[in-house]
């Protein structure tokens, strides 16, 4: 493994491959800036441009811009307490009063290091983990697909929203969702209304593009107006800044809080459909349990942006353990991710080890000095993110509709598709009012397709003889986790603290 | 400013003259302007990629740009919609595998058929194929047919044209197999050497998993150079499936035209780049079929494919 590693960073390190890495978590980081786009949609508008680079080098770019855009969200958090994403939100409560009290960099800094070392330490478990995964994923058929996926849409739902049949509601709508199209065992068209442009279904980058970021500018743009009408509310201005250094000791002295916000974030990681901003809530919620001085939450404690960042970090790596080894993605970044992939030829599955060893490696090791990258960028760049949170929305977000048509037009040269973005947008809008988790079917949509094939493909299989489920442990013990999550959702408990709408 | 206006009258003009398809002073100019070459399926797929280079090798030939564009979707069905309702002026054409311009036509509601096409030349192959993993207890067709009598065989498929095929030999034969539906090789390789099926329907990937699978028999017309050993399903049966990536323009399209571009493609055809492309990268041989022997062969195609679609119906 070390020698295959040595070998992906001979062809990992080009000065092409580290151009685009650093391009990618500069476009990454901005786009991450701007409330209300991450980086799901700062990888679906630069695929298209990834298109005529040699697949190392687009991979190692994607893998910049995820990163990048993770991390950039905690930036507006920090600085106008109002985060640029949904899984920076829990950086905003402990990292705006640290700039409030003078601190703004040192919360920024904290917030950097974190996430670029839950980064790292969740690629390596990706590189350590990948190999064995691949090996027990030809146990994985069709009905092992369909009964994990079936765990994960029950885990979603208790989580995704304030309550939990709404979340089912959203996610079974993205699975309906996902029915249009051809079917996929006898090919008859299904709800194309005769629209040849439906035989495929709906396109994944205008469904995640117009219900996530669209809708999210549409948001705004409606906000701003209101605002406009009521006259406005000036930001209040921060105090001049009183202590900027952070060292590494006084860094790593947080090494417990580092550590666990790491795993939480990969645990969540591995796990399809779950996402980001759980992992950064359940982190933050963890970290205070532990902490000797849980009140000093809230309140300017770095421990909470320690905890949010590396976790909401640590998902990126972690979560292509089961992309790049079963084909699942973790997320709607990894669904994207996927897609590049089999753009560039690659197939993900328990294959690709084999297959596509050399391009697997470069990317391992293009994760790793991105990693490098993000920490150098990130750092020089804190007085640059400091000025983009500055500039006026009114001039952002005509440019981010037009980045959301472009890249929705591109791939497939559609304005069907543009179309499909602008409904999607709309019902986006529409589903965040009413409290429906847009995320939820956003995975409903990714995984329905997935979920609808590997059920038929085991009922033809093992012509519909359930006694098979007794034949496969893997399966079986999916079964029963998601027996038991649906029995404590029935369960009257103290709810927990609904985490809305992820990634 | 007068200028621009006579030239832009001029332009359109001879665009009238194009799309009316009256006879241009000179055929021999085509092409005057950069040609679109369409290609409906995904950008980074084998076909796509085949494109891309074959493109840059006519481009040398006509000396205009050819640019590729990709119109993904329905299994080429879109692209092929987009093309047969564009101008018979050699300016749009379409790089599409022979299956996406018959079995659509026939079994889905479409708005072209394959007379909306003229067929300019053969380019390549695909390596269509029965394949079992290499260590299962039959090595021939027939041995699987024999084995089938006294086992329930389950067979991966990644089309419904694909499964119609193998579901013509098994009522041909009295057999019964269940299609499990993948989707393209890359699900189909996991499901046969992970044992879920008992054999598969390949496209091709088979030849980079030469040690562990086998090929029982080729479903193009004629063997595969990989496996010269293995009977062809037209050899038993009479049937092929549609095999052909090819170049058409839509139907109507000047004589001079489609003459000149066939000329063109057999001499881009032997491009170095595109032929080691072909041979190293994608393994797929270059087949270089002219006009009236691709017409001959789709029609064929066709006839076998109504024959297939009566029996299975």
């Amino acid at each position: 493994m070390i020698d295959q590693l040595i070998a992906g960073f001979a062809e990992a390190l080009t000065f092409y491959n580290v151009l685009f890495i650093t391009l990618g978590l500069v476009l990454g980081i901005v786009i991450g800036v701007i409330p209300g786009l991450g980086s799901v949609t700062a990888m679906a508008v630069l695929i298209p441009v990834t298109y005529y680079m040699s697949p190392v080098t687009a991979i190692a770019f994607l893998v910049g811009v995820n990163k990048g855009g993770t991390s950039g969200g905690a930036i507006p958090a920090v600085l106008l307490n109002s985060p640029g994403t949904a899984e920076s939100a829990a950086s905003a409560l402990d990292g705006y009063p640290m700039a409030k009290r003078g601190e703004p960099e040192r919360a920024m800094k904290f917030a950097l290091y974190s996430s670029v070392t839950g980064d790292t330490i969740s690629d390596m478990l990706l590189i350590v983990l990948v190999v064995p995964f691949a090996t027990i994923a030809l146990q994985f058929g069709p009905l092992e697909f369909a009964s994990v996926l079936l765990f994960a849409f029950t885990l979603l739902a208790g989580i995704s929203s304030a309550s939990p049949v709404k979340g089912l509601i959203a996610i079974f709508f993205g699975v309906f969702l996902a029915t249009i199209g051809l079917d996929p065992v006898d090919s008859t068209p299904r709800l194309t209304f005769d629209q040849i442009h439906l035989y495929d279904g709906l396109s994944l980058i205008a469904v995640a593009i117009g219900s996530l970021a669209l809708s999210s500018v549409a948001a705004q743009l409606l906000d701003m107006a209101a605002k406009r009408r009521g006259g406005g509310v000036p930001h209040e201005a921060l105090p001049p800044s009183t202590n900027r250094h952070l060292g590494a000791v006084e860094f790593f002295s947080h090494w417990k809080t580092i550590i666990r916000s790491s795993l939480f974030g990969s645990g969540v990681g591995m796990l399809p459909g779950l996402g980001v901003t759980l992992a950064a809530f359940l982190s933050y919620g963890a970290a205070r349990k532990a902490s000797k001085d849980p009140d000093s939450f809230g309140k300017g404690n770095p421990e909470g942006i320690i905890a949010t960042e590396a976790a909401n970090s640590a998902v990126v790596g972690a979560n292509l353990v089961p992309a790049l080894a079963l084909g699942i993605p973790g997320n709607v970044a990894a669904a994207l991710l996927i897609s590049a992939f089999i753009i560039h030829g690659i197939v993900p599955g328990p294959f690709m080890m084999t297959m596509h060893g050399d391009v697997v490696y470069a990317l391992f090791a293009s994760m790793l000095m991105a990693n490098f990258l993000h920490l150098i960028v990130g750092r020089l760049g804190i007085p640059v993110w400091a000025l983009v949170t500055k500039v006026d929305q009114a001039y952002v977000l005509p440019i981010v509709v037009m980045l959301c048509v472009t890249g929705v037009y591109l791939p497939s040269q559609s304005l069907f598709d543009v179309g499909v973005m602008l409904i999607f947008a709309v019902l986006g809008l529409v589903m965040s009012r009413t409290g429906f988790s847009v995320v939820g079917m956003v995975i409903g949509f990714i995984l329905g397709g997935l979920f609808e094939t590997s059920l038929r493909q085991s009922l033809l299989l093992y012509k519909s003889d359930y006694s098979v489920l007794l034949e496969s442990p893997i399966a079986l013990a999916f079964l029963l986790l998601a027996a038991l999550v649906i029995l404590r959702g029935m369960w009257p408990a103290k709810r927990q603290e609904p985490v809305h709408d992820a990634q | 400013m007068k200028f621009s206006m006579k030239s832009v009258a001029a332009a359109v003009t001879m665009a009238a003259a194009a799309v009316s398809g009256a006879a241009l002073p000179a055929q021999a100019e085509y092409p005057e302007k950069p040609v679109t070459m369409v290609v409906p399926y995904r950008a980074g797929g084998s076909t796509e990629t085949m494109a891309r280079v074959l493109a840059k090798a006519l481009t040398d030939q006509v000396g205009q740009n050819v640019i590729v564009k990709t119109m993904p979707g329905a299994g080429g069905a879109v692209g092929a919609t987009a093309v047969s309702k564009a101008a018979a002026d050699g300016y749009t054409i379409l790089f599409i595998a022979s299956s996406s311009v018959l079995w659509p036509p026939m079994t889905q509601n479409v708005d072209y058929t394959s007379s909306s096409f003229d067929f300019v030349a053969q380019i390549s192959e695909y390596q269509q194929a029965l394949v079992a993993k290499a260590d299962a207890p039959y090595d021939t067709l027939e041995e699987l047919i024999e084995y089938s009598k006294t086992n329930a065989l389950n067979f991966a498929d990644q089309s419904a044209m694909s499964r119609t095929y193998t579901n013509f030999i098994a009522a041909k034969e009295g057999v019964a197999w269940t299609g499990i539906p993948t989707k393209g090789g890359g699900e189909m390789v996991p499901f046969l050497l992970g044992g879920k099926v008992d054999f598969a329907y390949s496209g091709g990937i088979h030849n980079r998993y030469g040690d562990d699978m086998k090929v029982l028999v080729s479903m193009n017309s004629s063997r595969l150079a990989s496996a010269p050993d293995a009977p062809a399903v037209s050899e038993g049966y009479g049937v092929a499936m549609p095999s052909q990536s090819m170049v058409v323009v839509p139907a109507g399209t000047p004589e001079e035209v489609i003459g000149k571009l066939e000329a063109a493609l057999s001499l881009a055809v032997q491009d170095a780049e595109f032929t080691d492309l072909m041979e190293n990268k994608l393994s797929f041989p270059v087949v270089f079929r002219p006009s009236a022997e691709i017409t001959a062969a789709m029609g064929e195609t066709e006839a076998a494919l109504k024959t297939v679609l009566e029996a299975t119906k």
